[in-house]
């Protein structure tokens, strides 16, 4: 075992050093992993496919998710803890139909219970941020969307 | 006081509103004479023509009075002042009478003097005099239509006052939002924030030095801000960076009322204007706010949906005895106190939209002022006999109205741009 792990390394490091040494040369094999992408924007993407989307919706007054929101939920749990260092905003809607302080609190509550949701998955409460747009932004009633900052 | 109905203001809008009938009372407003003679006398006149015009513009915007416009040819020489020829207003049907007169004093300042009459009577309801800046007759123009208006009507004026509001321009994503603060009757306008963060809900201290407001500059999480007009500067109400809003001052200004998130639940707090600990005064699960004093300071009308709906509840200053006093079905938000005490105007939703409506502080008496459907944020004029209010039009613009609660038709309340979220003052000392 310990010289199987030894020759592993070895083989490893040669690799390593051996591409380090011949660049711009045409590699054999598969394709070698992309590089970390490091801009908001791309992570954003990425955070968005691989979660199935950003925003997830509620019934009319309410804050109580759904099983379509967990799952999309779930699947943005999953990426956030591997990229613990991507920090996102939870941004809260109310209703547009409401008076204007319910739907600031009923914003701040959905995105609450949001983040509590991702926490409960393993999500560092570090890593999310919430807020409240309740009203004030027009076309997205009813729903909380998770933004990577 | 005998009122004669207005066959102009008679054109109701739906049941609620025709259930009383308006009525103005129809008031002359002859020039302002003066003593003075020769020039001094001619800019004497010059200045009593402003206040004339001024007092007739600021009682225009009432239900209750109505006046004549006011005719240069209608002078009259400065005894008459407090002896009106009763008979020459009676065939021209006004039931009230101002006269007045404009004298200049020796320090540059000029007086005002200002009678209001009964003209059926011939008797005189009330005097005062002014002493004011030469440039400064507009105040001294709202003093006069404050007396003239609680002569008529037995209800404080409400000229001498400020009103704040959101200015907007732009729709939608494209929408900028600035705190305005205007006269009521929209002169000295002035905005107090940029533009560069969305704001809401501005509210003035009692005696118009500070003004707490919503503000999203922090980071993006909406938060209560302390403005002091005087000086300009400004600190956020309470520290810590935990979302707050619905700002409302107590009517003696000492004390802060407004809501605050904890975790997903909302509640009441209250703290002193001037900083410190906050005081929790509600506990519910539910999303508690909209706080709003009575006149006395020491009950507070809230809106809460602990019950599974927005409803209005009382409670004592100190936060005990919480009681719902709304039950017709409904939901019901944005109380705010009368400065009289007798009524509590609120936003009701139902599946036809929002509309203003007022109930008596006991809950009982339920109207409704306005027929929506985008109708919002009540605010009480100083004499508890209208209410300014935000209306969202269809194009995605929201504006000012003024309604009274004789179930006369809102009116538009002019403002440069766009506006929501107005807040009415008191009359200033």
């Amino acid at each position: 075992m310990r010289v199987k792990a030894a020759l592993l390394l070895t083989l490893l490091l040669g690799a390593t050093i051996a591409e380090a040494q011949l660049p711009g040369l045409r590699r054999r094999g598969p394709a070698p992993q992309q590089p970390v992408l490091s801009t908001i924007d791309a992570q954003r993407a990425e955070f968005a496919a691989q979660s199935g989307g950003t925003t997830v919706y509620f019934g009319s007054d309410s804050a109580i998710l759904g099983a379509p929101a967990k799952a999309t939920l779930g699947a943005q749990a999953a990426w956030l803890r591997r990229h613990p260092e991507v920090v996102v905003r939870i941004e809260g809607y109310g209703d547009g139909l409401d008076t204007r302080d319910h739907a600031l609190a009923v914003g701040a509550r959905r995105a609450e219970e949001v983040r509590s949701y991702l926490v409960l998955l393993g999500v560092p409460g570090a890593q999310v941020s919430t807020t409240s747009w309740g009203k004030e932004r027009p076309g997205l009633g009813r729903a909380v969307t998770i933004l990577v900052r | 006081m005998k009122k004669v109905f207005a066959s102009l203001l008679l054109f109701g809008t739906g049941s609620a509103a025709t259930a009383q009938q308006p009525a103005a009372t129809v008031l002359a407003i002859p020039p302002l004479s003066s003593p003075d003679s020769g020039d001094k006398g001619n800019q004497m006149l010059a200045i009593g023509w402003n206040v004339t015009q001024a007092i007739e513009a600021d009682l225009r915007q009432t239900a209750e009075v109505l006046p004549l416009k006011p005719n240069r040819d209608d002078y009259y020489p400065y005894p008459e002042v407090t002896g009106p020829n009763f008979t020459k207003w009676r065939q021209a049907r006004a039931k009230s009478l101002v006269t007045g007169f404009v004298q200049g004093r020796s320090d540059g300042r000029v007086t005002v003097g200002c009678y209001v009459y009964d003209v059926d009577k011939g008797r005189e309801l009330a005097r005062k005099g002014f002493i004011i800046g030469a440039n400064d007759w507009r105040r001294a123009a709202h003093k006069c239509s404050g007396l003239a208006y609680t002569a008529i009507t037995g209800a404080p004026g409400i000229f001498d006052t400020r009103i704040a509001y959101v200015a907007e321009t732009g729709v939608g994503e494209a929408r900028t939002r600035r705190i305005a603060v205007m006269d009521s009757d929209g002169q000295d306008h002035r905005y107090l924030t940029s533009g560069d963060s969305m704001v809401l809900t501005p509210r003035l201290a009692p005696k118009g030095d500070s003004l707490a407001y919503v503000s999203f500059a922090g980071g993006g999480r909406p938060s209560v801000r302390v403005l002091n007009l005087d000086s300009g500067q400004e600190r956020p109400l309470v520290p810590g960076d935990a979302i707050s809003f619905a700002p409302r001052f107590s009517p003696d200004g000492s004390r802060i009322l407004f809501s605050m998130m904890l975790g997903a639940n909302s509640d009441i707090y209250v703290v002193p204007a001037t900083g410190g600990a906050p005081r929790r005064l509600t506990t519910s699960p539910g999303i508690d706010t909209d706080p709003s004093f009575s006149p006395d300071g020491s009950k507070i009308v809230f809106e809460s949906d602990r019950g599974g709906s927005q409803q209005l509840y009382v409670m004592n200053a100190d936060g005990t005895g919480q009681r719902r006093i709304t039950f017709a079905g409904g939901w019901y938000a944005g109380p705010s106190w009368s400065p009289d005490g007798q009524w509590i105007a609120f936003t009701r939703r139902g599946q036809d939209g929002r509309r203003i409506g007022i109930v008596g502080a006991d809950g009982g008496g339920e109207k409704a002022l306005t027929s929506g459907p985008g109708d919002e944020g009540p605010t009480w004029a100083a004499s508890s006999r209208e209410i300014l209010f935000q209306r969202s039009l269809g194009t995605g613009r929201t504006t000012l109205y003024r309604v009274a609660l004789d179930g006369s038709d809102p009116r538009e309340l002019a403002t440069p741009q766009g506006g929501s979220d107005p807040d009415w003052s008191g009359v200033a000392e």
